[in-house]
């Protein structure tokens, strides 16, 4: 049985407000084997963001416990969560969240130079000829497309051959046909780079192309489906509850 | 086409109830968002205190010298002159105008009767009618009349301090020996004398007759005050002025009246206020940088609220309208703040530094003055957010879906352009219609123009800079330059919003130092050590045989010394004369003049001819070059100078250059000797001592002259100098306080431009984080970048300010200038201090934020 990636237990996350508590997540459970693509989709408000936000140390569960890369983090202070992302997490943003004042070459390279590895220049170049921009890495995220500008965030996030890639609407603000090139990029690489993929998205058809999709209503992980492996813990009532309401 | 250009005459509603509910709506979505103005009210707020408050001080303090001006002069009027008491026909006039008192003033040495300490005094001798008005304060319960009888005198405290004497010892004045019997509290009419270097000694005149010290020749000054029956108004004063120049037309005598007690600390106070008002409008300026970044940032924020009104239907000029009123609503909170704020300083400094001033300082409310501050608070407003505002109208509904990636930078409609350019020439106008001297407005508004254009391109080239250098190895670093380098980052806004302040800081400092070093290092060789005031014609053989036996080296030049004042050029009446504010001091009161057998030492003759030896023709005179040129006087014109009570017009002969920095003798005057050489007067001399000469040695030769010439005024030069940079340096230090209002509005603007990049600064440092950034590696990133700016900043500064500096001691101090390490110092610094904390306060925030918010996709 492959190691889990992600393991969370009855993760709940409430948010204050002024008009009271909102209870963004309700006791979700979940276990992800390394090697797996996992497709979140679920209406706006359904929670989906918060889950990865969680998932990548963003977003602190408020109860329930959350097990990522090897690491229980609700015990790590925000320091220690970020050299976790560094180290085991990459993150591909809807939109893009280049650091504008860096070229390709340098965005690429921040995560391994925050981590202080020696060669992160090389190893940027290298990920960036692998999403095909290879030839623009003097260039600023101004003077990129919305698709090349999402290459950037996807060699950004694999760079440091994370164990675990998260992606929050990759496609969102891209055309079809670009949406769809990134789309197989993220799948290659991920799979090359034998990554765990876990993608929030709303396109049915880029879900269908997951291991497993996970659809979530009001907090819940309602629907699992397609789960090559055994240890998710609520596979079996989910199954069920997906039977009854598909 | 412009959208409203076809909009407008389709309004149905553009009348007056459509702009009246504009306003409504204008006002209502201002009082929802008046936190986020806080800032832009405070720029606003500071500049019209500094305004409002400067002349609301100024009009109490005029206030209060006209409320108690009889007092602080002593009468209703007083004429003045020196050398000559008033002969009988003109005391009886006097007598014929009202109740008269006589005083007499000079300076001399009060010495301990062993000899062993002496001290520069300012002895004033007075009648039995003494004072007029207001009294003289003793302390404890001395009687004034009782203090003054026999050879009695009434001394400042400090004066026993520094010869180490008490109440009832006796001390030498001139020939007489004194006994020292009160102590003097408060006079009432001490800023009606001169300019006071030493303690009061007040004698009566019998006492200084005695003295020996207001002999003719000696360097008195007497004045008459009169109480004018019955109580007179302004007409009565001119009508007396009227009087004396019909019935006195010859006696030399200034007027002055109660209206105004000291014309030269009124005039002294209307150039400081016209000083300081301008530094309140530099830091008005440097906030209207605050303004204009505080709207522009407002209406960046609106485009979507703004393109969809404009999709509603509202057209350009009704969107203008609307951020109009909100502009107009918080100047005028702004202004209000200013003015109530600045209504407060008079008597804050009057509570601060009541002993300084002689007047109290009480609320005073003109309208002029605040019309004046609200005036400059509104069109400064104006004129820094016309220019947003004018972008806010052109903003169109297709912003709605445009994507933010590329935003439109249109220019305003060309009204906006023209408004803008014309409140910027009436702010330039009314400053300099507001300032006497007009060159120093003109100098102010080059500075504007230096800031508001220089300061952004070198900002512009602080971040050029940035974006150019090698990248840097560490992640910090490289992201700091970034920042830095970003076109629309924090650099010029710094740059421009410090380095204004800090430039005016620097500039004071090295001019300051320039002067100093001037003073101190930089006094020829032959400068003398001493000046001897006062010397009787017939002591100076005996005076200088005492001087070279000590030393044979030792030097002595005297030049004969009288005062006297200028009462005509080519037959215009002095007091009609207009002169550039530079030579205006020539024309007012007591000059000293002299005379001369050949070129005084350290003059050159630059226009004319220096007359013969023996000359015994019509008089001449030989004026000083610079201020020939500002009378516009040339060779053959005649000036008319009243010396002791005698009108005298003579031709002038010659111009001179004159080299004052050497500190030898000279005079504006110089008079041919068949002139004055029968007029009474003492000598003036300098002594430059060798310098093996010890201190010692100094001191005892000091006090033999004492001995043996009781007359004489010794003054050592060091002393002097060091009592002049005293003065300079609390001058300098007022400068310095005035600019820090500059500094204080430039603060104000970096904690605004913080305000405003807060969000772009933390979203950057939640993507840091989401990649693996820690808080440490962000607050280096932070630190770096504000480092980098105060240095830039500060380095930039130090620049300007020299070179202000440079031209002010160049050109207008005529001294040479010289650079200073504590201005870099001080510089760095304040910048650093300044840029360091209010940035990584910021940081914290940033540090803190949560980073889901920021990172969650807009309408995702």
């Amino acid at each position: 049985m492959a190691e889990n990636v992600i393991e969370l237990e009855g993760v709940g996350l409430t948010l204050r407000s002024r008009a009271g508590d909102i209870e963004i997540l309700k006791g979700v459970d979940l276990r992800v084997a390394q090697g797996e693509t996992v497709a979140i989709v679920g209406p706006s408000g359904s929670g989906k963001t918060s889950l990865l936000m969680v998932m990548a140390g963003l977003e602190r569960a408020t109860s329930g416990s959350a097990r990522v890369a090897g690491h229980e983090l609700g015990g790590l202070d925000e320091d220690a969560l970020a050299r976790v992302r560094s180290a085991a997490i990459g993150i591909v943003f809807q939109s893009f969240h280049l650091v504008p004042t860096m070229t390709a070459h340098e965005n690429v390279a921040l995560p391994l130079e925050f981590r202080g590895i020696a060669g992160a220049r090389e190893r940027a170049r290298g990920a960036l000829d692998e999403v095909g921009l290879g030839g623009r890495l003097e260039h600023y995220p101004a003077q990129l497309s919305g698709g090349e500008q999402q290459r950037v965030a996807l060699a950004r996030a694999l760079v440091s051959q994370p164990r675990l890639l998260l992606a929050d609407e990759p496609t969102g603000n891209l055309d079809g046909a670009t949406g769809r090139q990134v789309i197989d990029l993220i799948l290659g690489l991920g799979r090359r780079h034998g990554a765990t993929l876990v993608l929030v998205t709303h396109d049915e058809a880029l879900a269908a192309r997951c291991s497993r999709v996970l659809r979530m209503t009001d907090g819940c992980i309602v629907a699992d489906t397609g789960s090559r492996t055994a240890g998710v813990g609520t596979a079996a009532p989910v199954g069920d509850r997906t039977g009854a309401t598909a | 086409m412009r959208t409203e250009a076809i909009a407008a005459p389709r309004e149905p509603v553009a009348g007056g109830t459509a702009y009246g509910r504009i306003v409504g709506l204008g006002l209502g979505e201002l009082a929802r968002s008046l936190s986020g103005f806080l800032i832009l009210i405070a720029c606003i707020a500071l500049g019209v205190a500094v305004i409002a408050g400067i002349g609301s001080l100024s009009d109490a303090l005029r206030a209060g010298f006209e409320r108690q001006g009889k007092v602080l002069l002593g009468g209703d009027v007083t004429l003045a002159r020196p050398h000559r008491r008033a002969t009988d026909p003109e005391r009886a006039w006097m007598t014929q105008q009202g109740r008269l008192s006589e005083t007499a003033t000079l300076r001399s040495m009060a010495r301990r009767l062993d000899g062993a300490e002496q001290v520069l005094v300012e002895v004033k001798g007075v009648d039995d009618a003494y004072p007029l008005a207001g009294e003289v304060r003793l302390a404890g319960d001395a009687d004034l009349r009782q203090a003054l009888a026999g050879l009695g005198a009434i001394v400042e405290p400090i004066l026993l301090e520094r010869l180490g004497l008490k109440v009832g010892d006796r001390l030498q004045l001139g020939r007489s020996q004194i006994e020292i019997r009160a102590l003097l509290a408060g006079e009432p009419d001490k800023i009606a004398d001169r300019f006071t270097v030493g303690p009061r000694v007040l004698v009566s005149l019998a006492t200084l007759a005695a003295s020996g010290l207001a002999e003719p020749g000696g360097l008195v000054r007497w004045r008459y005050a009169m109480d004018l029956p019955p109580a007179p108004g302004n007409e009565a004063l001119d009508a007396f002025r009227a009087r004396v120049k019909a019935d006195l037309p010859e006696s030399g005598f200034g007027v002055t009246d109660r209206s105004n007690p000291s014309p030269s600390l009124s005039r002294t106070l209307d150039q400081l206020r016209q000083f300081l008002t301008l530094i309140g409008l530099a830091a008005l300026i440097i906030g209207g940088v605050g303004v204009a970044n505080a709207m522009a940032s407002y209406v960046d924020r609106r485009r979507k609220v703004i393109a969809t009104m404009r999709s509603l239907g509202a057209s350009g000029r009704q969107i203008f309208t609307l951020h109009l009123v909100q502009v107009l609503a918080l100047a005028a909170i702004g202004i209000a703040i200013g003015l109530t704020l600045g209504l407060l300083i008079p008597p804050a400094v009057d509570r601060a530094i009541a002993g300084v001033l002689p007047v109290r300082a009480e609320v005073t409310v003109s309208a002029g003055t605040m019309a004046l501050a609200a005036g400059y608070g509104l069109l400064v407003a104006l004129l820094f957010s016309l220019w947003p505002l004018g972008r806010a109208a052109e903003i169109r509904a297709a912003a709605l879906f445009r994507d933010e990636v590329a935003p439109e930078s249109r220019w305003p409609a060309w009204p906006v352009v023209a408004a803008t350019l014309a409140i910027g020439l009436t702010l330039a106008g009314l400053a300099v219609a507001t300032s006497e001297s007009r060159a120093v407005a003109l100098y102010f508004w080059l500075g504007v123009a230096v800031v508001l254009v220089v300061f952004p391109w070198l900002g512009s080239a602080v971040a050029w800079t940035a974006r150019h250098i090698p990248r840097p190895k560490r992640p910090e670093i490289a992201l700091a330059l970034g920042s830095i380098g970003a076109p629309g980052g924090l650099t010029r806004s710094v740059v421009l919003s410090l380095g204004t302040g800090l430039s005016l800081l620097s500039a004071v400092t090295l001019i300051d130092t320039s002067i100093v070093r001037e003073l101190q290092t930089r006094l020829p060789a032959n400068s003398p050590d001493y000046f001897l005031l006062d010397i009787p014609t017939e002591e100076l053989a005996s005076l200088r045989t005492l001087i070279t036996r000590r030393s044979a080296q030792a030097e002595l030049h005297e030049a004969p010394m009288l005062r006297g004042r200028l009462v005509a050029l080519e037959g215009r009446p002095a007091d009609q004369i207009k002169a550039p504010p530079e030579a205006q001091w020539v024309l007012r009161g007591d000059r000293g003049l002299s005379y001369a057998e050949t070129v005084p030492e350290g003059s050159k003759v630059v226009a004319g001819a220096w007359w013969p030896a023996g000359y015994q023709g019509e008089p001449l005179v030989s004026f000083e070059a610079e201020l020939a040129h500002h009378l516009k006087l040339s060779v053959g014109d005649q000036v008319t100078v009243n010396v002791l009570g005698r009108n005298v017009t003579a031709r002038i002969a010659n111009l001179r250059e004159v080299h004052w920095e050497n500190l030898g003798i000279n005079f504006v005057m110089v008079f041919s000797p068949n002139v004055l050489q029968a007029a009474p007067h003492n000598l003036l001399a300098t002594v430059s001592l060798p310098s093996s000469f010890t201190l010692a040695e100094e001191a005892q030769l000091s006090r033999d002259i004492g001995k043996a010439h009781p007359a004489v005024t010794v003054i050592r030069v060091k002393d002097a100098i060091d009592a002049f940079n005293v003065v300079l340096g609390k001058i300098m230090t007022a400068v310095r306080v005035a600019g820090s209002v500059t500094l204080l509005a430039g603060a104000l603007v970096l904690a605004g431009a913080l305000a405003t990049a807060q969000r772009r600064r933390i979203k950057l440092a939640v993507i840091l984080k989401a990649l693996g950034g820690t808080r440490r590696q962000i607050l280096t990133m932070h630190l770096a970048e504000y480092l980098v700016l105060a240095l830039a900043t500060a380095g930039i500064a130090m620049l300007v300010g020299a070179a202000g500096a440079w031209a002010a001691t160049t050109f207008l101090l005529k001294v040479q200038f010289s650079f200073s390490l504590a201005a870099v110092l001080q510089s760095l610094l304040v910048a650093i201090v300044l840029v360091v904390a209010f940035g990584l306060a910021g940081t914290w925030q940033v540090l803190r934020a949560p980073p889901v918010p920021y990172l969650r996709s807009e309408g995702a």
